[in-house]
């Protein structure tokens, strides 16, 4: 047990302290923004919580359905976005029209996207895909 | 682009100003032979992340315009996304659809003089009713007979697709291309190669696009953002089509798959017709004027490419916010739009999704 609050506690006693004491006081149009401002906070909560996690399954997917080892490191947004763009590549060029290729394609960007739309706005998420 | 939300925006961008009435007043006065224009409100309408809307009402002496009138000024808004029309091209655009039975606001005055209100702009009539789709899709009472407004709207939009070039009087417009479809796609990859992060599930959607791609139709004048929250509604009835702004020479099946993706549902989604409606009574009025009909592989097409467009527009968005000097929440949510897209995208590409 921590002591003191960490990253993701601050951001959700902020977030619930903007909710119960200045919410209420606002117009309309603080108000407004006043509901962004905490749209903003839970979507950074939920990737402080689950971004990680959710980029190094990419990147191990990303790996298998290129046929490259997995470097198995930490998480890395730079190593993440040149898998990524290697995984463009090989889509522009054809290489997973084959029907099995592209189910396999599919299930991962589905996945991927489903993680993160986990975070950005879980409501969006069709029932089969909701975290458990 | 008009995103979902509505954006505040600042009063005092340093361009217009509440002062822009009596250059406006004297303006008029010489463009409709009058004695005497006095505008007697002059109000920035909320809601324009890309266009500037005032509403006015003048009062004009003498002349063929005698009499009171409530209109609506449309310019540019200090910054705005690259692909849309100038105010000169959408007056030209909005001429030809109103000249062509579109229920769209009939445009009045186009203004080229920068000494006015230091932007071009143009007064259109201003049309009675609600737009906002969040409102439309749930309060039944506004819209108590839904599927004779999704059969206006669907015959409505077939009125749009009716303009075919040549047209003189569009010349404004960039030529067509041969094949809609093919063309977008190539516009698309070119942005998403210009920016530094790499997005496969929309690089997926468009190899989808290109290699399930079907012969084009006749190239048609397209709206390119009729959708939900961009129509009036008055009475129940569609009153007017509104924001003109990405109009142009195209494959009538764009808008049909944008009116319908899910993406413009406002979470009603089992109305496929803009959360509004099923989906049957939207495509009858469509084919009642048409004399033509798009299936259901052609729909799904047509709305994974809407999904694809909006992905776009709102990584543009984001980058007005992330690189483009702009900071803003709003500009900045709008990016996160992205991830849901790719992912209404996928389920149509796996043939899943309505």
């Amino acid at each position: 047990m921590k002591n003191i609050s960490d990253a993701a506690d601050l951001i959700a006693t902020a977030r619930q302290a903007l909710l119960d004491e200045l919410l209420p006081r606002l117009n309309k149009d603080q108000r407004y923004a006043g509901l962004m401002i905490a749209n903003a906070m839970a979507i950074a909560l939920r990737e402080q919580r689950a971004g990680a996690d959710a980029a190094r399954a990419e990147s191990a997917r990303i790996a298998a359905l290129l046929g490259a080892s997995s470097s198995g490191s930490p998480h890395d947004d730079e190593a993440l976005t040149a898998q990524r763009r290697a995984l463009c590549l090989a889509i522009r060029a054809g290489s997973f029209d084959q029907d099995a290729r592209a189910a396999a394609l599919t299930a991962h960007l589905l996945r991927t996207a489903a993680d993160w739309v986990a975070i950005s706005n879980p409501k969006a998420l069709r029932a089969a895909e909701v975290p458990a | 682009m008009q995103i979902a939300t509505q954006p505040a925006m600042p009063a005092d961008d340093g361009f217009i100003d509440a002062s822009a009435a009596g250059n406006i007043a004297r303006w008029l006065r010489a463009e409709t032979h009058a004695s005497d224009v006095r505008v007697t409100t002059f109000e920035r309408l909320p809601g324009g992340a890309i266009q500037d809307n005032w509403t006015l009402d003048v009062e004009i002496d003498g002349g063929p315009w005698q009499g009171t009138h409530g209109l609506v000024l449309r310019t540019d808004a200090p910054s705005g996304v690259a692909v849309s029309l100038t105010r000169a091209q959408e007056f030209e655009v909005l001429s030809v659809a109103h000249a062509g039975g579109v229920t769209a606001p009939k445009p009045l005055f186009l203004c080229r003089d920068l000494e006015v209100i230091g932007r071009v702009f143009f007064l259109m009539q201003r049309m009675r009713g609600l737009a906002a789709g969040h409102r439309l899709t749930r309060e039944a009472l506004l819209v108590p007979d839904a599927d004779a407004l999704a059969e206006s709207l669907g015959a409505n939009l077939a009125r749009i697709h009716a303009i075919r070039p040549p047209r003189a009087d569009l010349g404004g417009l960039p030529p067509p291309a041969p094949d809609h479809a093919r063309a977008t796609i190539a516009g698309y990859r070119a942005y998403l190669d210009g920016l530094e992060d790499a997005y496969p599930a929309l690089e997926w959607g468009l190899r989808w696009c290109e290699t399930h791609a079907s012969a084009p139709w006749e190239t048609a004048l397209i709206h390119r953002d009729y959708r939900t929250g961009n129509y009036l509604v008055d009475g129940g009835r569609l009153s007017a089509v509104l924001d003109w702004e990405f109009a142009g020479w195209g494959d009538p099946r764009e808008d049909l798959g944008w009116f319908t993706a899910r993406c413009w549902r406002f979470g009603a989604q089992g109305r496929e017709a803009g959360g509004i409606a099923p989906l049957e009574p939207f495509l009858r009025g469509y084919e009642r004027v048409a004399g033509r009909s798009i299936d259901r592989a052609g729909l799904d097409y047509w709305q994974a490419m809407a999904h694809l467009r909006w992905a776009i527009i709102a990584l543009q968005q984001a980058q007005r916010h992330v690189a483009g000097g702009e900071r803003s929440l709003e500009l900045a949510l709008t990016g996160r739009i992205v991830h849901e897209l790719e992912y209404e995208l996928l389920q149509l590409i796996a043939g899943e999704a309505r």
